[in-house]
């Protein structure tokens, strides 16, 4: 659907994007990472036309992405911005219309919209009149209202209590049943684990990891295991020896555990069931696979490490 | 922070060179019937200005057209009884500069001082000057002695020069609190992902102009409107034959209006409205252009919205300038810095409807054109320049505008 090549881009000789390239696929949502300045903003930015890049080039169906394709795009910007005296429904009607809405086309979304988050009551109210969650409502109309097939959110859940995220994270994946595309760009990586199927972690401008979220996990994995027993903890300790370690527990009554633990010397989840089984009742086992959370951490300080040594 | 005070210097002291400073030598005639100064002066008058004394009146008309005075630039006329009335007129072809009046008036205070204390009194020079009458001079244009022409007529160019510069800045202010308030809510971001930059700045100048035109378009018809229900009410009689006759007979309201007569003359009479509007209009767009290209650079550029004033004053001292200019026409119609202020951008827009108002001689309309297109060339100039920093700096935020920063952005 999209594909950045190549990019770069500078400003007063300090290199802000160098060389990153991704495609976001149809009917796909793409967790867009990094920390606060790694150069999410400007690349969501150079994707929407609103800067160039000095370097590489942008695609739309295969075609070098130009101003015509704009319109197939729907941008929530990180930075929220509505004029604060216009009502609810001119400004709807306004932004749908610079997105190339006739004023009926734009009246008839907005209607749709409106009564579909329940806020048709807020239609002559002006935007200072609204609280910051709701004002964030209205620019996710007004970003969504022209039903483009590209989806490029900033932040899109930042100023939003867990009811109204979830009404959002609702939407996107709507919208991915659609089989439109979508960028996120999020510090919300409970976010990220939930409805992206591929993100991309950018830090200081180069890009650092790519994959779908079940590869990175897996990429980072530390072979832990998190087993669930009734039984005696003495007698699971003892069976164990020296063939693996245990890292934390959680102790849920008398004789109710659950037991985080590393393999050693080699040994695999079966070696540890053959160990235990006939010492505890054992409740379930799993493979413990880091959070997105610890991907995007250690990853940064893997990158960090790199650049200062 | 340096630059507002370093600007008003600046102007400061081109317009007081301006209009004190000249090389010129201007040779005065100086009508003395009576030869009450005796040919001579108190003190030796400065190089650039020489004295000839003669003990005939020379009238306006034989003073303006008289092959013999032509080498005079100006005369001052001695009143035969200026020592009663103390009454002294200079009369000039080309308005002399306030220094030049100066030295006038001085040598001949001086002179007079002398003759008095000689002739009427036992006090010292010193001390008559603590007691003395001050002459009273007055200063005509040789060829309009009556005032009737000059000023009245360029006043009206003034006030309509005024009325551009006036919406000039009403409407750039527009511009700037449009751009910086879009920019500090952020709500440009959106608009930028939908319009390019120089879309957005175009549409903005053109909707505020169109604006001010609607706004201009009012004023036309309710003055217009205003001026004719007048005509039918106040002054249904101002221009029938027996008016004049009549205005002896006629009650104090009407002895008031016959004292207005001139202006109402004026008003109805001598300016070419559709003349002056369509230039009007035409220089006010160009103004319009010129300026509002330099408010929108300063409300795209701006890191926060107090950020900007240090442009602004500048550029509000630009157009304070472009009157004082205005003014300076009125005064010094046919100098040579008048010639160049009407080609100027900067002040072309007033400076033209003063001498528009003078009326053009035969064969000079040309400059009137001239100047129009160097305002137009000059304000799509700017705009390119303008969308050039707006493009760079619509998405800069909290930074301190310094003008290197400015200067950079319109090389990108």
């Amino acid at each position: 659907m999209i594909s950045v090549e190549n990019i770069s881009k500078y400003f007063n000789r300090q290199t802000i994007l160098h060389d990153i390239s991704f495609s976001l696929e149809k009917g796909e949502i793409l967790g867009l990472l990094g920390p606060n300045g790694a150069g999410k903003t400007t690349l969501m930015r150079i994707i929407n036309h609103i800067i160039s890049a000095d370097k590489g080039h942008v695609t739309y169906d295969g075609k070098l992405l130009k101003e015509k394709h704009l319109i197939n795009i729907g941008y929530l910007p990180e930075e929220r911005g509505l004029y604060q005296s216009m009502s609810v429904e001119k400004q709807i009607i306004y932004l749908g219309k610079l997105r190339g809405l006739s004023s009926t086309e734009a009246k008839t979304q907005m209607e749709y919209w409106l009564k579909r988050f329940g806020i048709q009551a807020w239609k002559k109210k002006r935007i200072e009149e609204l609280s910051k969650g709701m004002a964030q409502k209205v620019q996710f109309i007004c970003t969504v209202l022209h039903d483009p097939e590209v989806l490029i959110l900033d932040e899109p859940f930042s100023g939003f209590d867990p009811i109204n995220i979830e009404l959002i994270r609702k939407e996107l994946l709507n919208f991915k049943k659609q089989g439109k595309s979508i960028i996120i760009s999020t510090h919300n990586m409970n976010n990220v684990e939930e409805i992206c199927d591929r993100a991309i972690l950018i830090n200081e401008g180069h890009k650092v990891l790519e994959g779908t979220v079940h590869e990175l996990r897996h990429q980072f994995k530390e072979g832990i295991y998190k087993i669930s027993f009734v039984g005696n903890m003495i007698a699971f300790a003892n069976a164990l020896w020296a063939g693996y370690e245990i890292i934390d527990k959680e102790i849920h009554g008398d004789d109710a555990f659950t037991i985080y633990l590393k393999m050693r010397q080699g040994n695999k989840i079966n070696d540890l069931l053959n160990t235990v089984i006939d010492h505890i009742s054992i409740t379930g086992i799993e493979e413990v696979l880091p959070s997105m959370e610890n991907v995007f951490v250690k990853s940064i300080n893997a990158q960090n490490e790199i650049v200062s040594e | 922070m340096i630059l507002g005070p370093l600007a008003v210097l600046g102007l400061i002291y081109l317009f007081l060179s301006t209009t004190t400073s000249t090389n010129k030598e201007w040779k005065i005639l100086l009508m003395d019937k009576k030869e009450i100064f005796d040919s001579k002066l108190t003190s030796n008058p400065p190089k650039n200005l020489q004295f000839d004394f003669i003990n005939t009146f020379v009238d306006y008309d034989e003073f303006a057209y008289q092959e013999k005075y032509q080498s005079y630039d100006i005369s001052v006329w001695i009143n035969e009884k200026i020592v009663s009335n103390k009454n002294v007129i200079i009369s000039y072809r080309e308005r002399p500069p306030e220094n030049i009046q100066r030295k006038i008036r001085y040598l001949v205070e001086r002179r007079m001082e002398e003759i008095m204390v000689d002739q009427f009194t036992d006090l010292s020079v010193s001390k008559f000057r603590e007691i003395k009458q001050a002459l009273n001079f007055s200063l005509k244009d040789v060829y309009d002695p009556k005032n009737e022409k000059s000023t009245t007529a360029s006043w009206v160019g003034f006030s309509f020069g005024g009325l551009i510069i006036l919406f000039v800045f009403m409407f750039g202010m527009t511009i700037l609190r449009s751009v910086s308030r879009e920019k500090s809510n952020r709500i440009v971001e959106v608009l930028l992902s939908s319009v390019n930059p120089r879309q957005l700045l175009t549409g903005k100048v053109l909707g505020v102009g169109f604006s001010a035109l609607v706004q201009f378009t009012a004023w036309v018809i309710i003055i217009g409107t205003g001026l004719y229900l007048f005509r039918l009410t106040l002054f249904p009689d101002m221009f029938s034959p027996g008016f004049v006759a009549d205005e002896v007979s006629k009650t104090d309201f009407s002895q008031e209006l016959s004292n207005q007569s001139p202006f109402v003359e004026l008003i109805y009479k001598q300016i070419q409205y559709l003349n002056m509007l369509v230039f009007f209009a035409l220089f006010f767009i160009g103004g319009y252009l010129f300026y509002g290209s330099f408010f929108a650079m300063i409300g795209a550029s701006m890191g926060s919205e107090s950020d900007g004033q240090q442009f602004i004053i500048p550029l509000t001292l630009l157009l304070f300038v472009s009157v004082l200019s205005g003014y300076y026409v009125v005064y010094y119609p046919s100098t040579t810095l008048s010639s160049w202020l009407g080609f100027i951008p900067f002040t072309s827009p007033m400076v033209m409807m003063v001498n528009l108002s003078n009326g053009f001689e035969d064969g000079s309309t040309w400059q009137l054109f001239l100047s129009l297109i160097v305002l137009f060339i000059s304000a799509i100039f700017m705009l390119m320049i303008a969308g050039r920093i707006y493009k760079n700096g619509i998405l800069r935020f909290n930074h301190r505008l310094k003008l290197r920063m400015l200067i950079k952005w319109t090389k990108k």
